[in-house]
């Protein structure tokens, strides 16, 4: 069993990383990020801009696929699959800017997530409509005409839709009000209970309400691994790392 | 901008190495007939300089500007025309219906060409692609069937005045005929000379430098303060009017003109490829891509009929030589796809990476 | 706050209807404009020749503007598979008249010839159209220019690959019988043939906006169109997704082509260029990637090109021209234009 830093042994990870490396372009941007993600509850991934957590979900996900280093998935290596088939695996992606289609409404912007159209899918979606009632009111209108939050409710409602087996979320609360801000922490501390959730954010209030494990990158690489709540006691490690 | 733009004033105009190569290369396409006397060499050299004039006009365009206009052709057809047209209906015609010709394919070009970037501004650049595609189609069909003024399919022949008549001889030199055919000659190298050199000037001026600031990225140049359609209009009346003059000095070489000979779609293809294999945004690429491209042309039919004569029988084999545009089609594909750079392009760009290369090794 | 927002938009909606109503309105009294210059069965006759010659335009059309309308690609061969798909539809047809079906055939007989022929021709122009899009298309993807020049190219290559097989000179089409006999109502002249390609024309429609709105594959090209990521992490194969895309564009030029093999009886290899142009101007009034667009388009370029066909027969293409410049001034997207 591999171990990652800062020591901690996981056992019967979902998705763990080895080494990974990534270019984009003549960019290396991840250079040698290993981490594991345990099942339940929500993973954190902090770091400061440009550290390379976008690219670690993006790499996860196979829109950019590593140079080097091994990618596993529910016992798969994944690190050479197409997105498409990633997906179909059980992973759900919420990307950071452009995650919902505009031009869709929104009932066809969750058709569009449903692969199958079964009862089970029929079932979740009541219950995400409950759990976002805008969503509901507004289930014909275009989805460009809502508002910014509503938009980020729709990115994550539509992928929970689906019982993944894990989602990678990526900085939603971005450019969002406070009391936005609110609203989707309480509904991602809801999601996290049903499905393991991975969840890059630089709004740390948020990412302590969410998850409890975290990681920080910084560079391209894992610096940090442990429980925010530590994380919270070592300013030293705040400042440096996050620049708070 | 600061200081002069590293151009360093230590040597006179005349000793600069391209002035030299330039005038060298002038120099000895003006003794070819000379040294070849026969017709087919002098032929292919004629149409190299008319083509690389077109070709460098439309790189101006595609390469410079960054605007893909269709309707290259057809400028390149206006100016064809217009000689034809003149020197075939008015019945006894001397030198100054040529300049007249000239002048009305320029005004002809210039009124179209200014028609046309009014609408480029309006619609972005694949709509005005399509919109030139359009026009020129219909300026082939119009030539087709406007019999009454082109004479449709069959096309206009006519002969040239006065000294430039192939007729007129004025005795030989160095074994070599000197007729009006040797004239018009001389007439294509130095318009071709002048008119590619007032090409050149026009890109490295200071105009030709917003030009490129305007492909390299608009909205940065409009932001700085220019009005981007304002050079857009200078670069695309220019570089028409450049085409109308080589479609002018085409007829006078031909003496014949026919819509398919000018306006099809086929001479707007060979002046992409003659553009891509040269290397788009550079000027000189053109006069590489011209010979290029006009040397096969006139090799080509001959090498692959003399393969396909080695089985006579084979049918399929015989269409396929035939049809050797097929070729150059599939070649222009391939350009496109693997070498869009094109010759001087790549080595241009090789040259630039070396270039950096090298500063970043001496940062250290 | 949201409410009333959204309140204030539905607000603009309404004027907007209006708008559209009143533009509908002038639209339909401009084309009653020739009657004051025909006499009403000669313009019955030519309103059914146009509708039926916009109809087959809008077959092209169609593929042209779904191609860049869902995948933002700029397809110059469209020409060649729309020529290609004549020639098979010759071919076939040529087959079927060997067997002494052409002067036999009653209407059925025909039309089932006639679906025979578009079948094939349809197979021949998605096989075509996949065959371009594995080995040139997708390289290009996202460069406009590229894809300009590469089509033109590929189309080059096409054209030439159908004059070694079919040879480069004017065919005659064998066309059904029954088709060319016509029908009168109420003093008017109609070609059944007409009937066919106007219905033809509207199913395709009505297909089209059927597919692209309802069906799950409509909205997964759709939703490819805008954001190709979100697709692909969904969990779709957008790239085969752009094959088929680009396969139906390309057949339903080729279908275009047979019909009008079969309009003309007659096909030859530059058909293909001297009916983009009409696709083209099509495109341009409609909008670029608006089905719809087309559609109307196709309607306006078809009647336009007829009425004054027979009023001042030099000016037909130039007033198609100057009501593609027309619109181009005062809509520069088109009329139903999204981008």
């Amino acid at each position: 069993m591999p171990t990652w830093a800062g020591g901690l042994r996981m056992n019967d990870p979902i998705l763990f990383l080895e080494n990974v490396h990534t270019h984009i372009g003549q960019h290396h941007i991840l250079q040698g990020v290993s981490l594991g993600v345990t099942p339940g509850g929500a993973t954190i991934l902090l770091g400061r801009n440009g550290a390379g957590k976008s690219t670690t979900l993006k790499t996860i996900m196979g829109l950019h696929p590593p140079s080097s280093g091994r990618i596993c998935f529910l016992g798969k290596d994944i690190h050479t699959t197409k997105t498409h088939k990633i997906a179909r695996l059980g992973m759900g992606f919420v990307p950071e800017d452009k995650a919902v289609l505009f031009n869709l409404t929104v009932e066809e912007n969750f058709r569009l997530s449903m692969i199958e159209e079964n009862e089970k899918i029929h079932k979740n979606l009541e219950e995400v409509l409950l759990l976002f009632p805008a969503l509901k009111t507004f289930w014909k209108r275009k989805a460009g005409l809502l508002s910014g939050g509503q938009r980020q409710m729709l990115a994550i409602a539509r992928v929970f839709v689906c019982d993944h087996a894990l989602l990678l979320i990526d900085e939603p609360s971005k450019g969002l009000a406070p009391i936005v801000v609110n609203q989707l922490g309480e509904a991602l501390v809801r999601i996290k209970d049903k499905t393991k959730v991975i969840l890059v954010e630089q709004n740390f209030n948020l990412a302590c309400q969410v998850g409890a494990d975290c990681f920080i990158l910084d560079d391209g690489r894992v610096v940090f691994h442990g429980l925010i709540r530590d994380l919270a006691k070592d300013r030293a490690m705040m400042k440096n790392y996050l620049g708070i | 901008m600061i200081s002069n733009q590293g151009r360093t004033r230590t040597n006179p105009f005349i000793l600069n190495p391209m002035v030299c190569l330039y005038a060298g290369i002038i120099v000895l396409l003006a003794l070819i007939p000379f040294i070849f006397p026969s017709f087919r060499v002098m032929d292919l050299m004629a149409k190299i300089m008319i083509f690389t004039l077109v070709v460098a006009s439309f790189d101006l365009l595609l390469g410079y500007t960054g605007i893909l206009s269709f309707a290259h052709g057809m400028f390149f057809g206006i100016g064809a025309y217009s000689v034809a047209l003149i020197l075939y209906h008015i019945p006894k015609p001397s030198w100054y219906h040529i300049l007249l010709a000239v002048i009305i394919s320029l005004g002809v070009s210039i009124g179209m060409s200014l028609l046309v970037s009014f609408f480029s501004l309006r619609v972005k650049a694949i709509f005005f692609a399509m919109l030139t595609l359009a026009l020129a189609e219909f300026a082939h069909i119009l030539g087709v069937q406007w019999t009454s003024l082109t004479g449709g399919e069959d096309g206009v022949s006519f002969v040239l005045p006065g000294i430039f008549n192939f007729n007129h001889s004025f005795g030989t030199l160095f074994h070599t005929q000197v007729n009006g055919r040797l004239v018009v000659y001389f007439l294509i190298l130095i318009s071709t000379a002048f008119l590619f050199a007032a090409l050149l000037r026009f890109t490295q001026s200071p105009l030709g430098r917003v030009l490129k600031a305007i492909r390299e990225n608009e909205q940065r140049t409009i932001a700085l303060g220019y009005q981007t359609f304002k050079y857009q209009i200078y670069s695309i009346v220019f570089s028409s009017a450049l085409a109308s003059m080589g479609g002018i000095l085409y007829a006078m070489w031909l003496c014949y003109v026919n819509p398919d000979s000018v306006f099809h779609t086929a001479i707007m293809v060979n002046i992409l490829l003659m553009v891509l294999i040269g290397g788009m945004g550079t000027l000189y690429g053109s006069v590489i891509g011209a010979a290029f491209f006009i040397i096969t042309e006139n090799w080509l039919p001959g090498l692959l009929k003399s393969m396909a004569a080695m089985v006579p029988e084979n049918v399929i084999i015989q269409t396929m030589a035939d049809r050797w545009q097929l070729y150059f089609g599939i070649a222009f594909v391939l350009v496109v796809l693997f070498f869009p750079k094109g010759v001087l392009g790549t080595i241009r760009s090789r040259i630039r990476q070396k270039k950096i290369l090298l500063n970043t090794l001496f940062k250290y | 706050m949201t409410s009333q927002a959204i309140d204030l938009k539905t607000n603009r909606f309404k004027t907007n209807r209006v708008k559209t109503g009143i533009n509908w309105l002038m639209g339909i009294g401009l084309f009653m404009l020739p009657l004051i210059w025909i006499d009403p069965i000669t313009y019955l006759t030519l309103t059914v020749a146009g509708l039926s010659l916009g109809m087959l335009i809008f077959l092209i059309a169609s593929g042209l503007t779904l191609i860049f309308g869902l995948m933002d690609v700029l397809n110059l061969a469209h020409a060649a598979f729309f020529t290609f798909g004549a020639y098979t539809g010759y071919s076939v047809l040529n087959l079927i008249a060997s067997f002494g079906w052409i002067e036999t055939a009653s209407l059925g007989g025909s039309a089932f010839f006639l679906m025979v022929a578009l079948g094939t021709a349809g197979c021949v122009g998605a096989i075509l159209g996949i065959i371009t899009e594995r080995l040139v298309i997708q390289r290009v993807y996202g460069d406009h220019l590229m894809q300009l020049l590469v089509t033109v190219g590929v189309s080059f290559v096409m054209v030439e690959i159908l004059k070694i097989i079919w040879g480069v000179n004017d065919e005659v089409v064998p066309v059904p019988l029954a088709f060319q006999d016509s029908f009168i109502i109420y003093g008017v002249f109609v070609e059944y043939f007409r009937v066919v390609a106007i219905l033809l024309g509207v199913c395709v429609f009505a297909g089209l906006q059927f597919v692209l709105k309802k069906t799950k594959i409509g909205i997964i090209v759709r939703a490819g169109v805008e954001n190709r990521e979100i697709v692909e992490t969904t969990g779709y194969n957008i790239n085969r997704i752009f094959t088929l895309v680009f396969a139906a564009g390309a057949a339903l030029a080729a279908v275009g082509g047979t019909m009008m093999a079969v309009f003309n009886q007659a096909v030859n290899p530059g058909m293909g260029d001297q009916f983009l142009i009409f696709a083209l101007i099509v495109v341009i009034i409609g909008g670029m990637g608006s089905v719809t667009g087309s559609f109307i388009g196709a309607i306006i370029v078809g009647l336009s090109f007829n009425y004054i066909a027979y009023l001042v027969p030099k000016m037909a293409l130039g007033v198609n021209f100057m009501i593609m410049a027309i619109i181009l001034l005062i809509r520069p997207k088109g009329l139903f234009g999204k981008e």
